[in-house]
């Protein structure tokens, strides 16, 4: 059918390179995501200090990576601070190489990028808590800290769950950009296996199905996530 | 009527505005230890603006508030008001319980967490509540698997739990279904009937008359007649007040 051939898959090297692949996928997704719901959670906390210069400077963060390609972001940290002149010299080959290699200027640049995207997450559900509940809270006794972290951030939490799975799951699907950037992750791998067999469109199917399943499996675990933490009223997907 | 020096809740000449509209235009209004004062009056009239001074949800403008040793006009922050929110609970129209907490930690929540007392001694002081307001069972349960006149029946709870000398009603019925009224009403009495200070804000004026020492009745941020409610209902002074009452009634 189709006359497709995956016999190239038998190959220990092609399998090599394709394992590699999706280790460096998974390192990359979870190091930025790890930074990014970090950068989110911080973001979200400063605004609610209501400091104006902390706002502004919060907003212009959120605005500026979440308002440009992520790609641009990572040809940003990769060429444009070498130019600069951010360099180090190699120390076998006396050579300027970047000061950010590849899988660092990727993270930094996918964790500001996802980052960004998190505050959003994480402020929709802090403003999403009604302000009654909250009022109940202090009528309580509770102070600013112990409301946030007794009443606020929990329910918060719940409320932005689903937000951050659809940022979540975005940003290992934008992890393949980072191919571009020579990182020898899944996408990369994919195109040295054809730039070797011409078997373009075998390799593409293989990681579109890698992809798929690898995506499903987070949103899985993050919908489990969800039901764990959910209470009766919210969350429980009627 | 109470005299002042001997009343716990002392407003005198209380202002708020909010933007360029004085919600409240001068409020004064004395209340006794174990005395139970309903406010009634028309939508808008500033009833819940009043009660939220007297907790210091709402910082006020102008006058003077005094509850118990406490002078809340003169507090400033939530942890300022702290030994004043201890003494001092409220209930809302829309319960407003914690939906993530089961109903048991809603009652013992603020106890254990903001009063510091003993988990232990606090969860057997939140069974026995729960059981007072007849919610003996319901300890697992979350708030969402409640009805509303469950709900409030824990948010009543939930307020005693704090051992407070005062509660404050907002309509605490006023989003209830006719048949779920009539526990928490139930409930009310009982603590009236025990002594606990009571402001309560309620459109229900048969419970009004039958449950409490005095009624204020309130219209456009003036309290415009206080008088027991025997005087107020079958005898009212001021021309608003028959009108108001006319049309309730
Ligand atoms: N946070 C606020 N900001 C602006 N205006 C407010 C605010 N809270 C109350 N008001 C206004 O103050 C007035 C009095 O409100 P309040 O809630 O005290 O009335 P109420 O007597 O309790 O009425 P109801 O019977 O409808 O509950 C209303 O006109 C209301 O619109
Ligand atoms: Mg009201």
């Amino acid at each position: 059918m189709f006359g497709l051939d995956f016999t190239w898959l038998l190959d220990p090297t092609y399998q090599g390179w394709l394992v590699e692949g999706v280790w460096i996928t998974l390192q990359l997704a979870a190091v930025s995501s790890l930074a990014a719901l970090v950068i989110g959670l911080f973001g979200a906390l400063g605004l609610t200090l209501r400091l104006w210069w902390l706002d502004a400077l919060i907003e212009l963060f959120v605005e500026v990576f979440r308002n440009t390609p992520p790609l641009l972001q990572m040809l940003f940290f990769y060429f444009t601070l070498t130019q600069l002149g951010f360099t180090i010299e190699d120390p076998v080959t006396g050579l300027q190489q970047p000061l950010f290699n590849a899988f660092f200027s990727a993270s930094v640049s996918l964790s500001l990028f996802g980052g960004a995207l998190c505050v959003e997450a994480f402020r929709s559900g802090l403003d999403a808590v009604p302000k009654a509940t909250l009022e109940a809270a202090r009528s309580l006794g509770y102070g600013r800290w112990a409301l946030f972290r007794r009443v606020q951030a929990p329910i918060a939490t719940r409320i932005c769950l689903p937000g951050l799975t659809n940022v979540l799951t975005n940003l290992f699907k934008t992890t393949s950009q980072a191919s571009v950037i020579t990182v020898p992750e899944l996408m990369y791998a994919a195109g040295q296996v054809y730039n070797d067999t011409f078997r373009t469109l075998e390799a593409m199917l293989l990681v579109l199905v890698i992809y798929v399943a690898l995506v499903s499996l987070l949103s899985w675990a993050l919908l489990r996530l969800e039901r764990l933490f959910a209470y009766p009223g919210y969350g429980q997907g009627v | 009527m109470t005299s002042r020096s001997e009343a716990l809740i002392e407003l005198d000449g209380v202002r708020k505005s909010f933007g360029d509209t004085e919600v409240l235009k001068g409020i004064s209004l004395n209340v006794g230890k174990g005395e139970a004062v309903c406010v009634i009056g028309p939508s808008g009239s500033g009833k819940s603006t009043i009660l939220r001074t007297i907790n210091g949800l709402l910082p006020v403008d102008e006058g003077f508030i005094r509850v118990g040793e406490h002078r809340v006009h003169e507090l400033r922050s939530d942890r300022e008001m702290r030994p004043l929110r201890r003494q001092v609970a409220m209930v809302f129209q829309q319960y407003n319980l914690f939906p993530h907490r089961t109903v048991l930690e809603n009652v013992a929540m603020a106890p254990v967490q903001v009063l510091g007392h003993d988990p232990e001694e606090v969860r057997e002081r939140a069974v026995r509540l729960l059981a007072k307001v007849h919610l003996d069972g319901k300890e697992s349960r979350y708030p969402g698997e409640l009805s509303g006149g469950q709900q409030q029946r824990v948010a009543i709870a939930r307020a005693l739990a704090m051992q407070p000398e005062v509660i404050l009603f907002d309509e605490v019925t006023a989003a209830l279904d006719p048949e779920t009224v009539k526990g928490v009403l139930e409930t009310i009495r009982e603590l009236v009937v025990e002594g606990m200070t009571c402001v309560l804000v309620t459109h229900e004026m048969r419970f009004a008359r039958e449950v409490s020492h005095r009624v204020c009745f309130t219209d456009h941020g003036r309290i415009v007649e206080s008088a027991p409610p025997a005087e107020l209902f079958d005898a009212p002074q001021d021309p608003r007040t028959r009108e108001f009452l006319a049309q309730v009634l």
